[in-house]
């Protein structure tokens, strides 16, 4: 054997190790670090798409503006999270990662005139990743972070108002009603808090982390959790009103249509259960794993969910039968958005990222990046 | 490639923290002890073929000596003189080898269990083994371990969370040192310059990894070397015992 190689292996094993341990993880600058989300207000798709924010006319995905304007030149982030739109205000989150072995990755909220997409304010007064966007009502911005606080911010300055600590990361939109904000924790609360002070109103308590927006119904808020159950909670109290044992996780929120809801969890069950007692009307399976909630058509005629393996199906809200899929490359991982007869969805790891389809059987309206052809 | 492995430790991590009262480093802790147990023939193999490697370098230098010139002469000679000793001196790189994907294995269960992305976590979801009925539910694990996020890199904002890493060099570092007999013979010879060189090299690579990635994984790291140096303390305490009862018998 030769002599050389003998005394080397140890450290050949060793800066192998050292690149293979460094390999593992950091490519993570070119990788997403969550799913994209979009929302759709009057004539415009607003779509966080990793480099940048984009804003598309919905009658044929035209770029109108981005944030930043040229990515290359300046680079704010990968941005993940649905932007939350007012009159005036588009407001979304970026994550910028670290320069250097000892300096810390930025987590920044942006506040973006809607028009020109100017910067109006930011915040970075969070020191975790914001995975699901905020909320605005009442001149604030209520939004969930990685560190388990939930900040209220002002819409106009983006002064911090009051922060809201949890014990466990806060991953879900909330929900905004009245004066009340409706937040879920991983730290297994569903927590009624006052949207202008932050104060808790009540706070209901599971075995399970939610990460979801819940559904208000008729004074019921509907969320599920990750032990397996969905949950019908009264609003103004807190206290259950029954709980649905699924087979597995419940991540997305679910629809809420007459008097249904409709859940998935995150195999592809699908459920259909009824509003007031929580008993089921009917249960399929689809053959993907699914990880956002269940949307309805504007009419109730369709339910519509996004798989992993990048199919966005349309269900029957009487059976579950599949009416269409739509198939893509990539992954529907956030939840689509219905307006009027078009559903838009986003992509990740896809080539076109977001795509507008007719609701009544998926036909392709048109899809962004668009493709050559086009 | 080491996700099948990683699951498998990620619901093991999860039936440890449902044992021990929801307590996350306690369960981190009690899967290094096991996976060190696992690996620990291997390891008490490993020791020995250095020991006995050490023991013989004075041989080696004088074959060295003898043969410099003739390069085939002398890798047959040294050989001879490993088999004769019965060393494997590719020995620590199999151990090494075999470690490495238990390493990521156990890096990629931290990070399923104590997530700081939702997509590990979503991927993980489909991995939880449902016919572990007390494992639902308990994802993602309490990451608060005195004040610091256990599945976030050392931050400013927890300052004293660095000391983390420094305590993973500072650890693997003395059991490099501990574990690694004194080179007999030339203290100039290569084999002492590699031993130093390996003494800090691991250390500080262990160190760079830590500082870029969850503080949970310098539990892991931290808790492995001080096994490790508890395994060879009670070995060698019991090898060392047993030779002085050889020699109370020899001299009765």
């Amino acid at each position: 054997m030769n002599r050389s190689w003998m005394k080397r292996w140890p450290m050949a094993v060793v800066v192998l190790a050292a690149l293979a341990l460094s390999v593992s993880g950091c490519a993570g600058g070119a990788r997403p670090r969550g799913w994209t989300g979009l929302t759709v207000v009057d004539e415009s798709v607003y779509a966080s798409d990793l480099e940048q924010l984009q804003v598309l006319d919905t009658a044929d995905g035209r770029s109108l503006w981005t944030f930043p304007k040229d990515p290359r030149e300046e680079q704010r982030g990968t941005f993940h999270i649905t932007p939350a739109v007012d009159e005036e205000h588009v407001i979304v989150a970026s994550y910028i990662p670290s320069a250097g072995l000892l300096s810390q990755p930025r987590h920044v909220v942006w506040a973006l005139d809607r028009e020109t997409g100017n910067t109006l304010w930011t915040f970075e007064g969070a020191s975790g990743q914001y995975v699901e966007g905020g909320a605005l009502s009442g001149g604030l911005f209520i939004i969930g972070n990685g560190d388990g606080n939930v900040y209220a911010l002002d819409v106009e300055r983006g002064n911090l108002k009051w922060t809201f600590e949890t014990g466990h990361r806060v991953w879900a939109t909330p929900l905004i009603v009245s004066e009340t904000v409706y937040i879920g924790s991983m730290d297994r609360h569903l927590y009624a808090l006052d949207l202008s002070s932050g104060e808790v109103q009540w706070s209901f308590q599971t075995k399970g982390a939610f990460a979801s927006e819940p559904v208000l119904r008729n004074g019921t808020l509907y969320i599920g959790a990750f032990d397996n159950s969905l949950y019908a909670v009264d609003a103004q109290t807190g206290t259950e009103q029954w709980r649905f044992a699924g087979e597995n996780w419940f991540w997305g929120s679910p629809a809420v249509y007459d008097d249904a809801v409709y859940a998935a969890d995150v195999k592809g069950n699908i459920y259909a259960l009824d509003a007031d007692t929580g008993e089921t009307l009917w249960h399929q399976s689809l053959d993907t794993a699914v990880r956002a909630g269940i949307v309805t058509a504007e009419d109730g005629s369709k339910l519509f969910v996004g798989g992993e393996d990048g199919t966005l199906y349309a269900l029957d809200p009487s059976d579950g039968f599949t009416l269409w899929m739509a198939e893509a490359e990539g992954q529907v991982l956030s939840p689509p958005v219905v307006s009027g007869s078009v559903i838009y969805e986003a992509l990740l790891y896809g080539s076109q990222r977001i795509r507008a389809l007719h609701v009544d059987n998926g036909r392709e309206i048109w899809a962004y990046p668009p493709t050559p052809e086009e | 490639m080491f996700d099948p492995i990683a699951y498998f430790f990620a619901n093991i991590l999860l039936l440890l923290y449902d044992f021990l009262g929801q307590q996350t480093v306690a369960a981190i802790a009690v899967l290094t002890l096991l996976i060190n147990l696992l690996v620990l023939p291997l390891t008490l193999k490993q020791q020995q073929s250095s020991r006995k490697m050490q023991e013989f370098q004075p041989e080696i230098e004088k074959l060295q000596k003898k043969y410099g010139n003739d390069k085939e002469r002398l890798s047959q000679e040294q050989m001879k003189l490993y088999k004769e000793a019965g060393i494997n001196p590719m020995g620590g790189c199999l151990l090494l080898i075999i470690q490495m994907p238990i390493w990521f294995g156990l890096i990629g269960a931290i990070r399923y269990c104590i997530p700081s992305g939702p997509l590990e976590l979503f991927r993980f979801s489909q991995h939880i083994y449902k016919w572990l009925p007390s494992v639902v539910g308990l994802v993602p694990l309490q990451s608060t371990f005195l004040g610091m996020d256990l599945g976030q890199p050392p931050s400013s904002a927890q300052w004293w969370s660095y000391s983390l890493p420094i305590l993973v060099f500072a650890t693997s570092w003395l059991q490099q040192k501990l574990l690694t007999p004194p080179t007999t013979g030339d203290s100039e010879s290569q084999a002492a310059m590699m031993n130093r060189q390996m003494q800090i090299m691991m250390p500080l690579m262990f160190m760079f990894f830590t500082l870029q990635y969850a503080t949970g994984l310098s539990i892991y790291f931290t808790i492995s070397s001080l096994i490790r140096m508890a395994q060879y303390y009670f070995v060698q305490r019991g090898r060392d015992s047993d030779k002085s009862e050889g020699k109370g018998k020899k001299k009765s």
